[in-house]
């Protein structure tokens, strides 16, 4: 299992104390899981993702994830409207495992692009991860 | 209570290498290593995997008495349990079964080995050594025999997956002469420096092993039993002898997935401290005649022959790798919804997958009906414990009140398993 130091934790997208992370692009924002997550879970099997055009609320249930090990649930950092999933996950779900930072899981076009500001920048999400 | 978290020799090892440690009983144990739990898993069906097994617990029962003291308390007839024909236990053999409370609850399920007439061997889960020789010196009343609970005394590694016999052999000092006549469910040598009468095996260094057909993967391998010293060099020579053919350490998150698709329980969790009724592992009581009266008497044996089952323990896979996590608030459902039951065990088995209705593994042949591209995706499996018959085919679905998955009642779950493969054809 990775030390905390061994963690890909990039400066560039925002982090939620559910291990999930979000980056905003334009006016739409990918959401997928960071890599403490991946780590902890280890071999992720199955995604459940939403359909396009569902619509969250901030810490809604949109999916859930299925390592070797457990079921997680993910929860969305942002509200708003999924406007893609990545269909890539369907088959090959061990993309979050490989680079968690590229297999992002929905896109969505938040109701307040603003609301992603109020998530954990890398050093806050560091504080957390100390803390587990 | 003193809840001290146990090691095994090889922790240093496991932490070294990157494992994701994990608490199992008392033990601190690998759930993976870095390769994950899928590499780990198919592994074992394409090649080998090496397993520390250091937790579970070996008794030794010996005396003139010990065959009538395990004739009383385990669910086994020794005296009719090997192959078709029933033959009575004898020495380098070993068989599968449970100790029971007097209401036929399952205390815990153990291995037993007849090492001599008068020495046998029983392997039980971790932390149960304990509590099972004592459950057993407290019933020995006059008997002569004397029970010695060898926990944390005896190293334990299992190397299982068709290429163990290859691997293996390297590191024997006569590998020809101990790969021969060696059934499934037989051993062969003794983990010290001799007891009479039993042939030794040796590694090329000299160290006495017992080596036992068994394991618990459903796959061809072995169960290595030897000197807590001599257990890291031996992990480390298999993990070296076995490069050549991609060996890989595994945890025990790659452990019970194959065992769940090998439809084999987990004590305590698939059987445990409920009667043992109507379950997918008859094999593991004495046999039965037509009117259901045991071959022999045993303790708990009266209370399952009165027992009128109310819970039936059934085997099930899905038709994706989706999981359904064992909490208070999943359960079964039939196909109306109705709560019918609870689930035991579910895990992902990743060698295998659908193709039609049918179940096909990685080991499956192509003449067998396995597509030339079949890549695995792995289905969910285990085990459900519920309050009516259903039959192999009957759909239920697992569920949190939330998600729900489908599954469908088996008989068998993973195909073309290697465990009782012809030792000729795993050289």
């Amino acid at each position: 299992m990775k030390e905390v130091h061994e963690l890909n934790l990039p400066e560039d997208v925002r982090y939620t104390k559910d291990h999930e992370w979000a980056k905003l692009t334009g006016d739409t924002i990918k959401i997928g899981i960071s890599d403490y997550a991946q780590d902890q879970m280890g071999d992720i099997v199955f995604v459940e993702m939403p359909d396009v055009g569902d619509t969250f609320e901030e810490g809604d249930e949109f999916g859930t994830l299925e390592s070797v090990k457990a079921v997680s649930e993910l929860y969305i950092p942002v509200g708003g409207e999924v406007v893609a999933i990545n269909e890539e996950l369907e088959d090959t779900p061990e993309l979050l495992n490989q680079d968690p930072y590229g297999g992002w899981i929905v896109e969505i076009k938040p109701k307040d692009t603003q609301e992603i500001e109020q998530l954990f920048d890398r050093d806050a999400y560091l504080g957390v991860l100390k803390d587990e | 209570m003193n809840k001290e978290i146990k090691t095994t020799l090889l922790h240093d090892w496991h932490v070294e290498n990157g494992a994701n440690m994990a608490a199992f009983g008392a033990y601190d144990m690998p759930l993976w290593y870095p390769l994950g739990v899928k590499g780990e898993h198919l592994a074992v069906i394409k090649s080998a995997g090496l397993f520390d097994t250091s937790h579970m617990a070996v008794i030794t029962v010996q005396g003139e008495d010990a065959r009538t003291l395990l004739q009383k308390y385990f669910s086994k007839d020794l005296e009719q349990c090997l192959g078709l024909k029933k033959t009575c236990l004898v020495e380098g053999r070993s068989v599968y079964g449970l100790f029971l409370s007097q209401e036929g609850h399952v205390l815990d399920d153990s291995i037993v080995s007849q090492v001599t007439d008068s020495l046998y061997m029983l392997v039980v889960n971790a932390g149960m050594g304990g509590p099972i020789a004592t459950h057993l010196a407290e019933h020995a009343g006059e008997m002569q025999v004397e029970i010695t609970d060898l926990t944390d005394r005896v190293g334990k590694v299992d190397i299982q997956g068709p290429d163990s016999a290859k691997i293996l052999g390297k590191l024997l000092k006569e590998p020809s002469t101990v790969f021969e006549k060696f059934p499934y469910f037989s051993f062969k040598g003794w983990f010290e420096d001799g007891v009479r009468g039993v042939e030794t095996v040796e590694l090329s260094d000299g160290t006495p092993i017992l080596l036992s057909r068994t394991g618990y993967t459903g796959e061809f391998g072995f169960e290595i039993f030897m000197a807590p010293d001599k257990l890291i060099s031996l992990w480390e020579g298999l993990l070296k002898a076995g490069k050549e053919y991609s060996i890989e350490p595994c945890g025990l998150a790659a452990r019970d997935s194959l065992r769940a698709g090998a439809v084999l329980p987990l004590s305590h969790q698939d059987v445990g401290d409920w009667p043992f009724a109507e379950t997918p592992w008859p094999f593991a009581l004495a046999e039965r005649d037509e009117k259901g009266q045991f071959s022999k008497e045993f303790f708990g044996a009266e209370a399952l022959s009165s027992l009128v089952a109310v819970e039936y323990t059934l085997p099930f896979a899905g038709y994706d790798p989706r999981k359904m996590v064992v909490s208070d608030k999943s359960y079964v459902a039939d196909a109306t919804g109705t709560k019918v039951g609870t689930i035991l065990t579910c895990a992902t088995d990743m060698a295998i997958g659908r193709v039609d209705e049918s179940i096909v593994s990685t080991a499956t042949s192509v003449e067998s009906g396995k597509p030339e591209d079949f890549v695995p995706r792995g289905l969910s499996c285990g085990f459900v414990k519920v309050n009516r018959q259903f039959m192999p085919g009957d759909i239920v679905v697992l569920t949190d009140g939330k998600r729900k998955i489908k599954v469908e009642i088996r008989q068998d779950i993973r195909p073309d398993r290697t465990a009782r493969r012809p030792m000729r054809e795993m050289l």
